[in-house]
């Protein structure tokens, strides 16, 4: 066996990073759902009417029966339940989040799939799986046809109507 | 030609938080140079070797060309599997049911203390179009299939706290694990929360360290002194979309444990299965294996954790080497460290971590969030 360093302080390390960049491709699925989000404030989905599989966020093939779902659009309202939840106490480099804000992922109605988002105007102590939510946009003119268009989810009950594309 | 694949030869290096005199190469030596002498073989005698690692843990591109120095594969047919280390364990067993190769040698490693932004790491792995935009820690995906599975169960988190408590001590018996400890429930639940209800003593701490196992046909396994049978693997990834995910059940691990089982002609798992180990990077993980890879319905997992039949001297003893939770999580070198203490089992040579009878052995994988990809493996004396 190779001897190892009898003095570890002087372990020799080099500091280096990796800056790469990247374009990622929403695709035509993709594009799709930006657009439709950005223009009317509804989401676009696709349907799989074989395997009776509604896909959110959509795509343009059933991943179970491999069937081209390109001419299988259909529109949803932006509503849905929270399926899961967590309260998160720290940001993505490990430091803490004051205050902690509440994650879910929200089952849109009527599909199969659904969104990662913040929940927003409620308490952490006052989330309950399965609660109805709806998705808190940005206004039409502000919409750029991005995630960044969805500000999060709220409880249905504190927005006054449901809001309008 | 005999068709049965047997583990001959294990060597690792203890997993530890830190290792600042050594580089993973030299790491990955060491366990090869274990391994090798352990199955009464040298580095010349394996005929093919398979790596598994991944560039941006090891902060190289291209890193698989890293490989093959500390492992005596220089000039050999050598390749690597950027996936779970079952997957590895795997591709072994197809070079030796097909005949390419007598002897392989299936390495993996980690030096997570070398990456200095791990969560970023993790966080490139979310869909850049959908669900990279929150910013916070990518252990959040751990907590939401944690409450899912809490809600969906209806188990209480104390099941999710004692199988840290028994994992932990568990680790007491294990020489090489450097988490061993007596904490109560309580002293788990008392810990900070990272993503409720996700706390801190339910995630398995980051440790470097490295495995080579050396796999053989029959008739090779036959000529070393150890041999441990492979009598089913099997491997399964699921949809990479969180928006596509069964988020209470671990499915990929049902189809990997199915297809593992009907390779080993096991009809019956939980009666088959004398001790498993299970991927416990976060203790609700263990309770999701438990019941994907049937060693319990989905109704006893609670029960069974909290009465204590997944000790060490219980009627289905999991985890006996303190898992990840006790001996530290290594990222792609997990899934054989599990694979490792599964055979020191089935030898009789854990120690004070043995578990009686040890003759069938079930090893189930996961290769992390935000994946669901992971792999299983029956191992058996005969």
């Amino acid at each position: 066996m190779f001897k190892g360093l009898t003095n570890v302080a002087a372990a020799r390390v080099w500091h280096g990073t990796m800056p790469v960049q990247y374009l990622y491709t929403a695709g035509v699925a993709g594009e799709r759902f930006f657009q439709t989000l950005r223009r009317k404030g509804v989401f676009a989905v696709t349907t799989c009417a074989e395997c009776q599989v509604t896909y959110l966020p959509p795509r343009l093939y059933c991943e179970r029966c491999f069937a081209d779902l390109s001419e299988a659009w259909a529109e949803v309202a932006p509503s849905g339940r929270v399926h899961t939840y967590t309260v998160v106490h720290e940001d993505q480099d490990g430091r803490p989040l004051d205050p902690p804000q509440v994650v879910a992922f929200v089952r849109i109605d009527g599909t199969s799939g659904g969104l990662i988002g913040r929940l927003l105007h409620l308490r952490p102590q006052d989330v309950q799986v399965e609660m109805p939510v709806d998705a808190v946009l940005a206004p039409p003119r502000r919409r750029r046809g991005s995630m960044d268009d969805i500000a999060g989810f709220a409880p249905r009950r504190v927005l006054p109507r449901r809001p309008t594309p | 030609m005999s068709d049965r694949v047997a583990v001959v030869g294990v060597g690792a290096v203890p997993p530890r938080p830190l290792s600042v005199d050594r580089s993973y190469r030299e790491l990955g030596f060491e366990s090869a140079t274990r391994a090798y002498g352990d199955a009464g073989v040298t580095h010349q005698d394996i005929e093919s070797f398979i790596s598994v690692c991944e560039d941006f843990h090891e902060g190289t591109s291209i890193t698989d060309e890293y490989t093959p120095d500390q492992l005596g594969a220089v000039l050999r047919p050598v390749h690597t599997i950027a996936g779970d280390g079952l997957q590895g364990v795997a591709a072994a067993v197809m070079l030796i049911r097909t005949g390419i190769a007598d002897l392989v040698a299936v390495e993996a490693h980690c030096k997570t203390s070398n990456i200095l932004t791990h969560e970023q790491v993790l966080a490139m792995a979310l869909d850049p179009t959908y669900e990279r935009a929150l910013r916070v820690t990518p252990h959040f995906v751990a907590g939401m299939e944690m409450r899912r599975y809490l809600h969906e169960t209806g188990s209480p988190e104390d099941a999710v706290a004692m199988v840290v408590v028994k994992n932990r001590r568990h680790a007491l018996g294990n020489p090489v694990a450097a988490y061993g400890g007596i904490l109560s429930p309580d002293d788990v639940l008392a810990s900070a929360t990272v993503c409720e209800p996700l706390r801190e003593l339910e995630i398995s701490p980051n440790s470097d360290g490295a495995v080579v196992l050396v796999l053989a046909s029959e008739e090779a396994a036959r000529r070393t002194p150890k041999p441990v049978w492979i009598r089913g693997v099997g491997w399964a990834s699921g949809s990479p979309w969180l928006a596509g995910r069964s988020w209470g059940q671990a499915s990929y691990a049902g189809v990997a444990a199915e297809m593992a089982y009907r390779m080993a002609g096991i009809t019956q798992p939980d009666r088959e299965i004398r001790f498993a180990e299970i991927d416990d990077t976060y203790a609700y993980k263990e309770l999701q294996h438990l019941e994907a890879a049937q060693l319990a319905p989905r109704a006893d997992v609670t029960r069974m954790v909290m009465e204590g039949d997944t000790r060490r001297d219980g009627r289905l003893p999991v985890n006996p080497s303190g898992g990840s939770l006790g001996m530290g999580y290594c990222f792609d070198a997990t899934a054989l460290y599990r694979t490792a203490e599964a055979v020191r089992q089935i030898r009789g040579e854990a120690g004070r971590a043995q578990v009686a009878q040890a003759t069938t052995g079930l090893v189930v994988s996961w290769r992390g969030i935000p994946t669901q990809s992971g792999g299983a493996l029956v191992l058996s004396a005969d």
